[in-house]
């Protein structure tokens, strides 16, 4: 079953398109990574799922389902900022959330418990800090244990401690079954907790898959030769190859980890009437491979 | 609607401008007839003790049902900055947002808070018919429901300030901005009202042609026009100088406004991004 999916979702605000037809598919149970810079439209698309925001094209699944209100009383959502009125206190505004997702109070304390705020579960919301606001943003996403957790940008303002605390609960919360979809623009963030993984950028989706599938490492070779255009014109003819680009004078080849042979490329070349003037393998990582994704 | 009522009332209840603002609108409503009463009693009678102005106590029944009608309007501003303040709270908090992301329907969101207007209006209406019923008891006069329509005049003439308040919250969204252009807008219009009064007067005087009070054809005047002062001897003194009051068709003007403010608001706040 799949939780959400996302089918050609465009989003324009005026003459900009904070989204240019995305689709992509969250299955049930995994930790689903949004990861993008700032301003690649993340919170824009949690937003359109949410119903705050009006998709200016495309259409969404809930549950398999066409998205409906009540399919959001079953979802724990933090959309970007803790939303929360100033003058109540922790427990008011929880009250208030629990009611409109039409739970019972009873695991109010509970959830204060959890994100550490019992203590201060009268105190009102305006007197709370960044990192406290963000926890009960985080406690009242979790009211009523959801099967499914929204978090956009979980560990913004939140201490090194308050950030390992976080996405601790995120691998219990999904160790217990949960589905979370988690927009982030911190790559370790996603590395660390998520199982897939969609990579927008400028409001284009460039990949989206397991994070294994996504970010599986590479081998990259790394070729130069006088007649640059000539090299390229002759590499075009080899085909076990996945990507081909061109980077500061030289071109690079991208292999399935483990599948480049230098020899032969280089045996290859000189078959073609080409002389080499560099050939180097390179293993992407992670980040070299978010980088070259997104630049 | 009960349950979502249920929830304004969480939001309301420990809300400091609420009860302040409570308060003040019970105690000014009585307080606000009070000086009228204690003016006419101790300036006007003086002055003019054949009663001549005033025809009677104003305050008797049952002209006291229009008194006290017409003089609490004055008030109405509370209940006014009150929902200005509430309905763009919800904007700057960011919790017009989050209702909907826990799972209101944006229309169950728009509906409970033009409802909430509706429930202060009622809940003003029954303030002054309690404050008209003491006023009339203290003064005396013969017990009659004669002019109690008036009561609805003011229903009207709050809910549609209401409504304007609601509306003016959903277009602007940020609390001083909003409550800035309900007075600007407020006074714009009255000041229009009096210069198209002006008109009016003007297109009989040498037209022959009599328009009514054109003043009372805009959008808040035209139920603020339902309600005639209590004096209306210095009016009756202009005599046939002044256009013809229209009723019915003020009526019905202030109706299809309260109409369209209603479904501006909610069309605005269905279809707008949050």
């Amino acid at each position: 079953m799949a939780i959400l999916t996302v089918e050609n979702v465009s989003k324009n605000y005026g003459k900009i398109n904070a989204l240019k037809s995305v689709s992509f598919s969250v299955p049930k149970g995994c930790v689903f990574g949004i990861l993008g810079p700032n301003g690649s439209g993340k919170t824009t698309l949690l937003g359109i799922i949410m119903n705050v925001l009006k998709a200016s094209s495309g259409n969404f699944n809930l549950f398999d389902e066409a998205a409906t209100d009540e399919h959001r009383k079953k979802i724990g959502t933090l959309l970007e900022t803790p939303n929360f009125y100033h003058y109540l206190s922790a427990v008011r505004n929880l009250k208030i959330s629990a009611a409109i997702k039409g739970h019972g109070e009873d695991d109010i304390d509970n959830v204060l418990h959890t994100v550490d705020l019992y203590k201060r579960k009268d105190s009102p919301f305006s007197t709370f800090s960044l990192g406290m606001k963000q926890r009960l943003a985080i406690g009242a996403a979790l009211l009523g244990n959801p099967d499914v957790l929204v978090f956009d940008e979980p560990t913004n303002g939140l201490d090194p401690v308050g950030i390992a605390e976080i996405r601790t609960l995120i691998k219990h919360l999904s160790a217990k079954g949960k589905t979370i979809i988690m927009a982030s623009h911190l790559l370790d963030e996603v590395e660390k907790v998520c199982t897939h993984v969609a990579i927008l950028k400028q409001g284009n989706l460039l990949a989206s898959g397991t994070v294994k599938e996504v970010f599986e490492e590479n081998d990259i070779v790394q070729i130069a030769a006088a007649d640059r255009q000539k090299l390229r014109t002759a590499l075009e003819g080899l085909n076990n190859y996945t990507r081909l680009d061109e980077v500061a004078g030289q071109v690079e080849l991208s292999y399935k980890s483990g599948t480049a042979d230098l020899e032969a490329i280089n045996q290859f070349c000189f078959n073609n009437g080409i002389v080499l003037s560099h050939l180097q393998l390179k293993k992407s990582n992670f980040e070299s491979k978010f980088l070259a994704l997104t630049n | 609607m009960k349950t979502l009522l249920k929830i304004e009332w969480l939001k309301v209840k420990n809300y400091t401008a609420f009860k302040v603002i409570s308060i003040f609108f019970g105690v000014g409503i009585f307080a606000t007839n009070y000086i009228f009463y204690y003016f006419k009693k101790n300036v006007i009678d003086k002055a003019d003790p054949t009663g001549f102005l005033s025809a009677g106590s104003p305050f008797a029944f049952p002209k006291v049902w229009l008194t006290v009608s017409y003089y609490s309007g004055c008030i109405l501003i509370l209940p006014v900055l009150l929902l200005l303040m509430l309905v763009t709270n919800e904007f700057t908090y960011r919790t017009s947002r989050q209702n909907i992301i826990d799972g209101l329907s944006r229309k169950q969101f728009i509906d409970v808070k033009l409802m909430s207007g509706a429930i202060l209006a009622l809940a003003s209406t029954v303030l002054v018919f309690i404050t008209a019923l003491v006023f009339g008891f203290i003064v005396g006069g013969d017990f009659s429901f004669a002019g109690i329509e008036n009561l609805g005049y003011f229903f009207l003439k709050a809910i549609t300030y209401n409504f304007v308040a609601i509306l003016i919250s959903v277009l602007v969204r940020r609390t001083g901005f909003a409550i800035a252009i309900f007075f600007i807008y407020t006074a714009i219009e009255n000041g229009l009202s009096l210069f198209l009064f002006g008109w009016a007067i003007g297109i009989k005087e040498d037209h022959k042609i009599d328009m009514g009070n054109m003043g009372n054809y805009l959008p808040m005047n035209a139920s603020d026009g339902l309600l005639y002062s209590p004096f209306a001897t210095l009016t009756k003194m202009a005599g046939s100088k002044l256009p013809a009051d229209y009723t019915s068709l003020v009526l019905t003007l202030a109706l299809v406004y309260l109409a369209l403010f209603f479904l501006w608001t909610k069309n605005n706040f269905i279809k707008r991004d949050l």
